[in-house]
């Protein structure tokens, strides 16, 4: 069986600053292997600054990868063919409040995609807009809202359906849950839930809430330093974390739930 | 003994010609040596409380309360002066968000060295106070747990990392040595190590220095690492309150156990993927409060008299207001 996402020897290392006072860093992100199924939720954990964004970046095609290849259904992913990639592969970005555009009304920003990459008509894109916001969970009438007038939680639906609206079959969310309240949390976990299993997504996230990784995941990957140092199970991660690094995460978060 | 008494905090806010209760009759006492979380969404209230407490309100904020006193004196009444020196001493707050409260133009040690009081610093010459001053600054930095106290001094808030900027935010709180401090989302944002490292470090300072500490959060299972006791917000109304323990236990709040129940870690039996018990709707904003419990409009268990803000009830401290709690059958 292809896996639909695969990662191959993917490496990325930022270029020197014509700077002589600045020192240069020796980060380098990868290799990184990576197979996905369909309809499977990975989760990314690490420390601070282990280039678990930037990962998450070079998958979707945002930063150009220094060398290695990604391919989506065993076809190799130019990196140059943005159109492509960005209907397949979608990204939440972190912090929803801050990725929408306060200028312009929901609608108008769910169809930019439509308009850009695909040869619909206007009435097609406005009943496609309308029927991914209720996908959502919102209303058809949040068409007309601008970014300022829905909540945090409304606003986080809004990126998602923003991510929805091409049918893709990978989305990339970095730390989706981190704003929001224990309460919305929780009701935004259950629509990524529900909405996996009708059209069958791929699902990497990055989070710090390990509880929520351990809930929503089936598998975890741990990085440390531009490294991934362990994939496995998230059961089994949990259970019996081998690499250093993940024994401290999953260790802090097991020490804090045994008080 | 209490050293802090809250009871019936109002602070009525004006918004388009109305006045709007931001905080309805909020009470909350902190004993010595007690560690109590206040837990709420955003736009509970919480930083309200704790702004009222440190008297970091705008003029035109109007604040009622039967009692708000520091260890029996009224902190209402008092003068300015007074006020000021019950928080340049006494009391310590570490506000949200590191790099916005930090002073971005000035080295951490020019900031550490101002709050440093001036009884701590023996007589002498000018250089021998300054040098005095530098040794408490690196010692209450090392103490905090920064590593490379030498590397850190001597930058600016925006070279360091959050979580440097957070244990020198609790530097700086504690460098007056006070008795109580205030954390306003210690943790917030922060990767389970070193959310860990910072709970570890307040649990151990309330052991050694009998510091009691008001925990401001919304992370529950950082909450329930640390607080002996916990008072609950919903929307500036404080709905139940009482000791850490009892309220794992049984929570008597409809709001209280939605809070549980979000965390999926505190129920190690959950099926992965399954979904979690949520509440339905969002928090309410400030200009459109439901009337009587807040809650109401997103509470499975309301009814007809939820339009009424309910009474205070108490089962043995565990303090709540609701008119159908969870221990009796609903109708």
């Amino acid at each position: 069986m292809i896996p639909l996402l695969s990662i191959n020897q993917l490496t990325f290392k930022p270029t020197k600053k014509w700077e002589f006072m600045v020192p240069s860093t020796d980060f380098v992100l990868g290799p990184v292997d990576l197979t996905i199924n369909k309809g499977e939720s990975i989760a990314i954990i690490g420390q601070n600054d282990s280039g678990k964004s930037l990962l998450a970046k070079l998958i979707v095609g945002a930063v150009t990868p220094t060398s290695g290849q990604i391919s989506l259904n065993g076809q190799q992913l130019d990196p140059n063919n943005t159109k492509a990639r960005a209907s397949d592969i979608r990204m939440m970005f972190r912090q929803s409040s801050e990725s929408l555009n306060p200028g312009i009304s929901i609608g108008t920003m769910i169809e930019e995609p439509l308009r850009l990459n695909t040869q619909l008509s206007p009435e097609m894109r406005l009943e496609k807009v309308l029927k991914t916001l209720t996908l959502v969970g919102l209303m058809p009438d949040h068409y007309y809202f601008y970014k300022h007038m829905l909540s945090e939680g409304q606003q986080q639906r809004v990126a998602l359906a923003r991510a929805l609206i091409l049918d893709p079959q990978v989305i990339v969310a970095d730390e989706p849950f981190a704003a929001l309240d224990p309460s919305v949390r929780s009701q935004t976990v259950n629509l990524l839930l529900t909405l996996q299993a009708e059209l069958g997504l791929a699902f990497i996230f990055i989070s710090h809430n390990l509880g929520i990784v351990r809930h929503m995941s089936d598998r975890t990957i741990v990085m440390n330093e531009g490294q991934v140092v362990e994939v496995k199970d998230t059961q089994a991660m949990f259970a019996d974390p081998e690499h250093p690094s993940s024994q401290k995460l999953i260790n802090a978060h097991k020490a804090l739930l045994t008080y | 003994m209490i050293i802090l008494d809250i009871k019936n905090l109002t602070l009525e806010i004006e918004s388009n010609g109305v006045l709007v209760k931001a905080l309805d009759k909020v009470s909350l006492t902190i004993q010595e040596n007690e560690i109590r979380a206040l837990v709420g969404e955003s736009g509970s209230g919480k930083s309200l409380i704790v702004r009222a407490i440190s008297g970091a309100l705008p003029p035109q904020w109007i604040v009622t309360a039967d009692r708000l006193t520091w260890r029996g004196q009224n902190l209402l009444s008092m003068t300015r002066a007074q006020r000021q020196a019950i928080m340049r001493r006494d009391i310590a707050v570490i506000f949200q968000d590191p790099l916005a409260s930090l002073d971005p133009s000035a080295t951490l040690k020019d900031q550490l060295v101002e709050s440093i009081p001036q009884e701590f610093i023996p007589k002498g010459w000018p250089w021998q106070r300054r040098k005095a001053r530098l040794r408490i600054a690196q010692q209450i930095m090392r103490k905090v747990g920064i590593k490379d106290v030498h590397a850190a001094i001597n930058k600016y808030p925006h070279e360091l990392s959050l979580d440097i900027c957070q244990k020198f935010m609790i530097a700086m709180a504690l460098v007056s040595q006070p008795t109580l401090l205030i954390a306003d989302d210690p943790t917030r944002g922060m990767e389970t190590n070193t959310k860990q490292q910072i709970l570890t470090l307040l649990a151990q300072l309330n052991k050694t220095r009998n510091l009691s500490i008001l925990f401001v959060s919304h992370d529950l299972i950082a909450i329930s690492a640390m607080a002996h006791s916990m008072t609950v917000l919903y929307c500036g109304q404080s709905v139940e309150s009482g000791k850490m323990k009892a309220m794992r236990r049984r929570p008597l709040h409809p709001y209280t156990k939605a809070l549980m129940d979000s965390a999926p870690s505190f129920s190690p039996d959950l099926i992965p993927k399954s979904p979690l018990v949520a509440m339905d709707g969002t928090i309410p904003t400030l200009q459109h409060l439901p009337i009587g419990c807040r809650l109401g409009p997103r509470c499975p268990r309301a009814a007809k008299e939820c339009v009424q803000v309910p009474e205070e009830r108490s089962i043995n401290e565990h303090k709540y207001r609701c008119h159908y709690p969870m221990h009796v059958e609903s109708v």
